[in-house]
């Protein structure tokens, strides 16, 4: 069935917030609100949230993706992901409006826009489910996530890292296998006091106690080679509450091995948007 | 700034815009008082769209409220645009700027500057090079000056940095890359499609890339504003100046244009490159160069005359 797609302006306070709606023929009445996350907009990273939502919209789903303010082409100062509760607030109030016979929404994120999702969730009625990809559990911009983002994409961008690996690859290899190790060592060593009752980080504690709150069906998908899910991962396992939240029956995990942190192929992206479409039709 | 506008511009309007194949996604800014003049604005490739899409969007804004009427428009296959991106063609995309093009002229009236980022920036060039050739691509809408933002200097080049996005991804999965840039581009050849960091690459957009000749070849007819990010130890001059500090292909590219008589204003600035950090960036000296360079613009004009 072919959907349509129609852009949609709102406003959040006093400024103007973008998104793009995709319409089904015949709209069912619940709802998928895309959040994006990290420093995307809401075409996602290699257009993953066009296409969720056009695969999503052709199986009956309306589905609404934006920019929240500061972010792509919507007006505003930057924020955090830890506050744009207003922001999601104003997009469902958008969605309902502009979708009639719309009763509920899922909420759909991957990254930081997945926490914002698990604080959000509990504090608002129209949200029947969330789909929470990858969260992302690390308060502070340590020196992992500075490992991975900046001076492991700062190498590839280096045409000595290009010279040298085509002088010999495999010593190249070699040290990028190392240096991913220490990595992820510095991760599990990081996580494990966060985890512990000693220094509790403020949002994942939020993050926990908002999906405590919430009654609606779960569903999280994990990438097997990103250590951003290893790190959300780690945690929860190391505590007890999380532990119950994840082994309720109203949660549903699935995880893909080979997939990197933004499933970033289409056989990746397409697994993805099927759990989803599949979960949505399952409740 | 005697023609400042005395009321803040309107909130920008998107929509679909109808083209063959499907539709583009549009977002026009319209311009504040008495509009000054029409600006396209053609975004880069890939990833690189994303990553400066606040750029983008702060700039269309701070120009709109100068006075002019921004249009932003999604090629075929790219971010709210129909289709997949392996179904983008370069011609598709020149195709995409006349559409735009000719909306503006619809809806502004004014003289049209393209505005064009990395990529986009050597697809704004060659769409304005058939204004030479107005008996075989007609040109409905003349171009009547062009800003450039870090352009790419040629096509084949560019391509082999895409191909090269697979290779770090082979790295990382296996510990080794399999051939080399040269084996994918054979695979392309063979007429198969790759698929690199996510985005499908068909191999009829992968040989007009290679096609493409260099920038010193493609001198426009029109005045031109050239933005380039230099690292912040160059200490070069933030308007107009010499750009010692400018990268070795720009210069060369700056050199051949102005032997062949192009109005070059070349703006080398420090910053990051903004189209390329993984976290978003905004340059506050490069959108107010920006504006400067076509407030600056106009006054030449009038002095032409």
């Amino acid at each position: 069935m072919a959907s349509d797609d129609r852009a949609l302006a709102f406003d959040c306070g006093t400024d103007r917030l973008y998104g793009i709606l995709s319409l089904p023929q015949q709209a069912c009445a619940r709802g998928v609100l895309v959040v994006v996350g990290g420093p995307q907009y809401r075409a996602g990273s290699h257009r993953q949230f066009t296409l969720l939502a056009r695969h999503l919209a052709d199986d009956g789903a309306a589905v609404l993706r934006f920019d929240y303010r500061g972010m792509g082409d919507s007006e505003g100062e930057a924020r955090d992901f830890e506050a744009v509760a207003d922001d999601l607030r104003a997009a469902i109030d958008a969605f309902m409006n502009a979708v009639p016979g719309l009763r509920e929404v899922v909420l759909w994120g991957l990254c930081d826009a997945a926490s914002a999702i698990a604080m959000y969730a509990a504090t608002d009625a129209r949200v029947a489910g969330v789909v929470l990809l990858n969260p992302w559990v690390r308060s502070d911009d340590g020196m992992a996530r500075a490992t991975l983002k900046h001076y492991y994409r700062a190498r590839l961008l280096d045409p000595a890292f290009w010279r040298k690996l085509l002088r010999g690859r495999f010593d190249v290899a070699a040290s990028l296998r190392s240096m991913l190790g220490l990595a992820r060592t510095a991760l599990r060593g990081r996580a494990r006091p966060a985890a512990g009752a000693a220094a509790p980080a403020a949002f994942p504690e939020r993050m926990r106690s908002g999906m405590q709150s919430f009654r609606g069906p779960v569903l999280l998908i994990f990438s097997g080679a990103d250590l951003v899910a290893r790190e959300f991962c780690d945690l929860a396992g190391a505590d007890p509450a999380w532990q119950r939240l994840l082994a309720a029956s109203h949660v549903t995990r699935r995880q893909l091995d080979q997939a990197d942190h933004t499933f970033s192929r289409r056989a990746w992206r397409d697994q993805v948007a099927d759990w989803t479409g599949t979960w949505l039709r399952s409740w | 700034m005697s023609s400042a506008p005395v009321r803040p511009a309107a909130q920008a309007e998107p929509f679909f815009l109808d083209g063959a194949p499907g539709r583009r996604f549009c977002l026009f800014h319209p311009p504040a008082g008495t509009c000054r003049g029409a600006l396209l604005y053609v975004h880069p490739f890939a990833e690189e769209m994303n990553r400066s899409r606040r750029m983008a969007a702060l700039q269309a804004r701070a120009l709109a409220q100068q006075g002019y009427g921004v249009l932003q428009i999604d090629l075929y296959g790219c971010g709210d645009s129909s289709g997949d991106f392996g179904d983008a063609r370069w011609d598709i995309w020149k195709d995409d700027l006349a559409r735009g093009a000719a909306w503006l002229a619809a809806h502004c009236g004014q003289p049209l500057t393209l505005w064009g980022l990395r990529l986009g920036a050597l697809l704004a060039l060659d769409y304005a090079r058939a204004a030479a050739h107005p008996v075989a691509h007609p040109i409905a809408h003349p171009i009547t000056s062009m800003l450039l933002w870090q352009p790419v200097t040629k096509g084949t080049s560019y391509l082999t940095q895409f191909l090269r996005l697979r290779l770090a991804g082979e790295l990382l999965d296996s510990g080794a890359a399999q051939g080399g840039t040269d084996a994918l581009r054979q695979a392309l050849r063979a007429g198969e499609t790759v698929e690199i960091a996510g985005y499908d690459l068909a191999p009829q957009l992968a040989a007009a890339l290679d096609g493409l000749p260099a920038l010193e070849a493609m001198a426009p007819s029109c005045p031109v504003h050239w933005f380039e990010a230099v690292s912040a130890a160059g200490g070069a001059s933030a308007t107009g100046g010499a750009g010692g500090a400018l990268p070795a292909g720009a210069a060369r590219v700056a050199a051949a244009w102005r032997e062949r008589g192009v109005d070059l204003h070349l703006h080398a600035l420090p910053g990051a490159p903004f189209w390329a950090t993984p976290e978003t960036t905004v340059n506050a000296d490069w959108l107010a160069a920006t504006c400067a360079a076509m407030e600056r613009r106009e006054t030449e004009q009038h002095d032409g005359v």
